[in-house]
């Protein structure tokens, strides 16, 4: 299902860049919805899925294909899921040179862009996830969940792209460090329940960032997901 | 009959289908790894060849696709181990029925500018693959599925440094007709075709059904033949398997010898029965000869520039009688040539002319990273100029799309160094009508050396459209009679020889009063007897409206839309001051301050008015009592949340207009370019490619005029190290945004005092806080780009 985004949310791209949204002025406010407009223009939004089942085991959280996503973190966040969906997103490389040739350009405008672009594949996975709720009627969803959050190591990325064969369908490849390229870019995991289970609700408490973190003193949170 | 002989024989080439959903029909578990089936599963992969050769194959792929040693890494078997057993398979199969071809598919990392994976590291990863296909006895090379044009430079460079086999080229397309990086096939076409490819075409992705206008594309630009392997439709919206049957598969694919593809297989989903199928149909069918005219042309991965019209080949990026553009290539500061690029760019420049040519610079070390560098931002084809024959080899070898070589001459020596260059990275070359002797001074001597060089170039087998002469324009001041010269050359090179032509312009009015009248009147007549690429500065308005009204004029700008869209509405002085020093412009009434102007962020007012400014008082004084003081209010507006990191981005943008400006005044005093404080090397460190927040800090620091020297993204430590010491720097300032790179912070900070570098070394970065900085040994923490410059104004002053 290809999916189309139409809008970003001003008041979230604000807050990317640091800026409280009852503070920005008008002036602000027209330049990041300028870089919205361009940033829409800009974004192909792709996406894989899979399903697959789930077993828990003292390690971590073991897929039905054999790969384990090691940690505590995960464990207690599916818990109660008997499968999840993994599935990945990104906007394209060529959201990634515009935001570069911005930089050349007019940094000012190159980090709003940024933000936008961080907003829109907050948005897409939104989108997505929606689309897998529906897919999976009468059953419960923790929020998704990402490698780099609490202690799931972003070394998972790269079985995780291949799990979902991500080269060839979306683009989306991860460098020799395990950071995604495209930039703009994201993998999940997310639980299914049958029936219902504890909401939990995302926090910024299992990251590192937390101390020091621009975000949450703007009253956001990154988007880094 | 190899696989050379099959592509010149009459008829369909028959290739095989898909592997790796056979591979899962037979019971591929999920998360196993398809590279392994020759170790794990020899006699399913057996089987399936068998099944291809038995339904008509005439080449078979060895199931190699992922055996490069980056994908092996997790499996932890070696390329030696994987490739040789998966040929010896297929060959079994094959039984002297079919070839075998060695498989490349993507190495699974992507390349810069996108990724992180260097160039010459992907050729060398394709090369082992190569070299032991070799050893086995593979009879061609299948590069495919590939998304990335630059990658298959790498694999296709590869099998030529590696061996003389055959080699087919696939590129995988969306429906919009474009690679996921955003590659079309015509850039693709005439790369590939330029550096050697036996065959190229499109696989993966689409079904045959969507592959019409995809190979109508590839037929306008390329002569070669064309391969077309399509999945079995596209993938079914339930999820599971692709949406038509053999049946219709064939059907369509044999429909597609009307467009005069000649090699037929299938990708994802296809089985031995769509092979099978389609053969029975293609039978009894004859493959249309399409012509192929291929015009003249040059591109980018992303943009082809047909020579159909006039090219403007800007030259700014030179360094010759350029003080400005002398000091940044001695800095190292690539920003500035990409500024260069995007301004004339933005002015109407289609192809870029790069000489980075300085005495004291490693000029080749130069020009890769500027080369790589202006490829991230601007997609404009660039045209590599240099004395050198090593520099343009590795210009031409980094670079991803068809290139200009500037240039050769006459002389036997010049073109047999750089000819052979030219044809194996498959550029188009500018010949320069001179020779041993020098430049002759009639049009007739001129043609001679450009039929001299023409015939040697076709002698090199590069095709004629790919060679442009420049008849060379000499300084009217000096010799009045030149100038019909060379344009009567120009006409004659273009009608007798039938070759494009390229002329720098500028030169023709040294010496001479109001330069810029002669320069524009001289274009104009270069373009009425044939002028194709003028190279010249394409900020000049004059330069450029000559350009467009020439277009108007000949008809070519239809109903006058280009025209019309530059200059609705401008303003054209029809006068000339007869003064020598015009004024400047005056800054614009109602007059804000600089300090104003800074504050408020408005780029475009920062310069005149700095400028203005310059009349009264002396440059230093601008920065220390204006530009400074003014960036602190709006720092200090920061910190107290006043304003936020936008504005004061856009205020330090403002500042870094008037900069320039005071800048070129500085440097052009007696005794210029003194008085500079102390080098800042930055970089974000190894492993890390999130650079924004470094950008930043950059800007800022160069805005209180700190030289900054920017080392980039996923910079190793030892190259901090070198660069420290090299620029002498009193502070590094390092970035990381994840908490997997600060291990190569540490390292670098480590190395640094390890090496006894005498350096302060800030950092700072989303995941960073003072008391880790402290941790790792880092001098200083900055928590925002305000903090790096108190804390380079505490190390340096």
């Amino acid at each position: 299902m290809p999916i189309t985004i139409t809008q970003l949310d001003i008041d979230e791209v604000l807050r990317y860049m640091g800026c409280p949204p009852e503070k920005a002025n008008g002036a602000l406010r027209a330049q990041a919805e300028d870089c919205a407009r361009e940033v829409l223009e800009t974004i192909r939004p792709r996406w894989s899925c899979r399903t697959v089942d789930i077993a828990f085991e003292a390690g971590g959280v073991r897929l039905e294909s054999g790969l384990l996503l090691p940690g505590e973190d995960l464990r207690a966040h599916l818990a109660g899921c008997g499968q999840a969906v993994l599935f990945c997103a990104a906007l394209g490389a060529e959201t990634d040179a515009l935001i570069r040739r911005a930089e050349r350009l007019d940094m000012g405008r190159a980090l709003m862009l940024d933000c936008c672009a961080s907003a829109a594949v907050e948005a897409v996975c939104d989108r997505i996830e929606e689309e897998l709720q529906r897919r999976s009627p009468g059953c419960s969803f923790p929020f998704r969940y990402s490698p780099g959050y609490g202690d799931l190591p972003l070394e998972v990325q790269g079985p995780l792209l291949d799990l979902l064969d991500a080269p060839r369908r979306v683009g989306l490849c991860a460098t020799r460090t395990h950071l995604l390229t495209p930039r703009k870019s994201v993998t999940a995991i997310l639980g299914v329940a049958e029936g219902e289970i504890e909401e939990k609700k995302r926090s910024c408490l299992g990251c590192p960032a937390r101390e020091s973190c621009p975000y949450r003193k703007a009253g956001g949170h990154c988007g880094i997901s | 009959m190899g696989f050379r002989e099959l592509l010149r024989a009459p008829g369909p080439v028959i290739l095989d289908g898909g592997m790796g959903t056979m591979l899962q029909a037979k019971g591929l578990g999920m998360g196993e790894h398809p590279e392994l089936a020759a170790l794990e599963r020899p006699d399913w992969l057996l089987e399936i060849h068998r099944a291809y050769v038995e339904a008509g194959t005439q080449v078979l792929c060895a199931s190699t696709f992922g055996a490069n040693r980056e994908k092996l890494r997790r499996t932890g078997k070696t390329v030696e181990e994987v490739i040789p057993p998966s040929i010896a398979i297929a060959k079994e199969a094959a039984g002297g029925r079919a070839l075998v071809a060695l498989d490349l598919g993507p190495i699974g990392q992507l390349l810069e500018p996108t990724g992180t994976l260097d160039f010459e590291t992907a050729v060398d990863i394709f090369a082992q693959q190569v070299r032991c296909a070799v050893g086995s006895g593979v009879d061609l090379v299948k590069i495919e599925t590939m998304t990335d044009l630059q990658e298959c430079r790498a694999a296709l460079l590869a099998v030529k440094e590696n061996s003389d086999l055959p080699v087919l080229v696939s590129l995988t397309y969306e429906e919009r007709g474009r690679t996921f990086l955003g590659h079309s096939p015509a850039c693709a076409a005439l790369t590939l075709e330029g550096m050697g490819a036996d065959a190229i075409g499109i696989n993966c992705s689409l079904g045959p059904r969507e592959m019409p206008a995809l190979v109508e594309e590839l037929v306008r630009w390329t002569t070669l033949p064309i391969s077309v392997k399509p999945n079995a439709g596209l993938p079914d919206p339930g999820g599971a398997g692709y949406d038509i049957t053999a049946d219709q598969f064939a059907e369509a694919m044999a429909q597609l010898t009307e467009l005069g593809v000649k090699c037929y297989g299938g990708c994802c989903g296809t089985t031995p029965e769509y092979i099978a199928k389609m053969c029975r149909a293609l039978e009894g069918r004859t493959i249309r000869e399409i012509p192929r005219h291929v015009p003249a042309a040059v591109c980018s991965p992303v943009q082809v520039v047909p020579i159909d019209r006039v090219r403007v080949i800007g030259e700014r990026i030179n360094p010759t009688g350029k003080k400005r553009m002398q000091e940044a290539l001695r800095r190292e500061d690539i920003d500035y040539m990409l500024d260069q690029a995007l301004e004339q760019t933005q002015a109407g420049a289609d192809i870029l002319d790069v000489n980075v040519g300085l005495p004291e610079i490693d000029e080749a070390e130069m020009m890769v990273k500027v080369v790589k560098a202006l490829q991230g931002v601007t997609d404009a084809p660039l045209q590599m100029d240099s004395t050198r024959p090593e520099v343009l080899e590795k210009a031409l070898r980094v670079y991803c799309g068809k290139a200009i070589v500037n240039s050769v001459n006459g002389d036997r020596e010049s073109l047999d160094a750089i000819l052979p260059i030219v044809k194996k990275y498959g550029a188009a070359v500018l010949g320069l009508t001179l020779d041993e002797r020098g430049i002759p001074k009639t049009a007739l001597d001129r043609i001679d050396i450009a039929r001299r060089i023409l015939n040697r170039a076709l002698n090199y087998g590069i095709r004629k459209e790919d060679v442009y002469i420049d008849c060379l324009t000499l300084t009217v001041s000096a010799e009045q009679a030149a100038a019909a010269q060379t344009l009567e050359a120009l006409e004659r090179v273009k009608k007798e020889l039938g070759l494009k032509t390229v002329l720098g312009v500028s030169n023709i009015s040294f010496g001479l009063p109001a330069r810029p009248l002669v320069n524009q009147n001289f274009l104009t007549m270069a373009m009425t007897k044939g002028l194709d690429m003028p190279i010249m500065d394409p900020n000049r308005d004059a330069m450029m409206a000559a350009v467009r009204c020439y277009h108007l004029l000949m008809g070519i700008d239809t109903d006058a839309r280009e025209y019309i869209a530059a200059y609705a509405g401008a303003d054209v002085s029809s006068t000339i001051a007869a003064k020598k020093d015009a004024p400047l412009p005056a800054a614009p009434a109602g007059e804000r301050t600089l300090g104003q102007i800074v504050a408020a962020g408005l780029k475009g007012e920062a310069g005149p008015a700095a400028q203005k400014l310059l009349e009264t008082m002396d440059a230093m004084s601008v920065v220390d009592q204006v530009l400074i003081p003014a960036l602190d209010r709006v720092g200090a507006d920061l910190e107290a949340g006043r304003v936020f990191l936008p504005q004061l981005i856009q205020a330090a943008g403002a500042a870094q207009a008037a900069f320039e400006v005071i800048r070129a005044r500085i440097s052009a005093q007696p005794g210029g370019e003194g008085g500079s404080k102390g080098t800042i090397v930055l970089a974000t460190v190894k492993g890390d490619i999130h650079d924004i927040g470094k950008n930043i800090v950059k800007v800022l620091l160069e805005n209180y005029g700190y030289p900054v020297v920017d080392l980039g993204k996923d910079v190793e430590p030892a190259a901090v190290v070198a660069a420290a010491k090299k620029h002498r720097a009193p502070l590094v300032g390092l970035s990381a945004l994840m908490t997997t790179t600060l291990g190569s912070m540490e390292e670098t900070i480590r190395l640094l005092r390890e090496e006894e570098v005498p350096c302060k070394v800030v950092v700072g970065g989303a995941v960073l806080t003072a008391a880790y900085a402290e941790r790792i040994g880092a001098d200083f923490y900055a928590k925002d780009a305000k903090e790096s410059v108190d804390v380079a104004r505490e190390v340096i002053g």
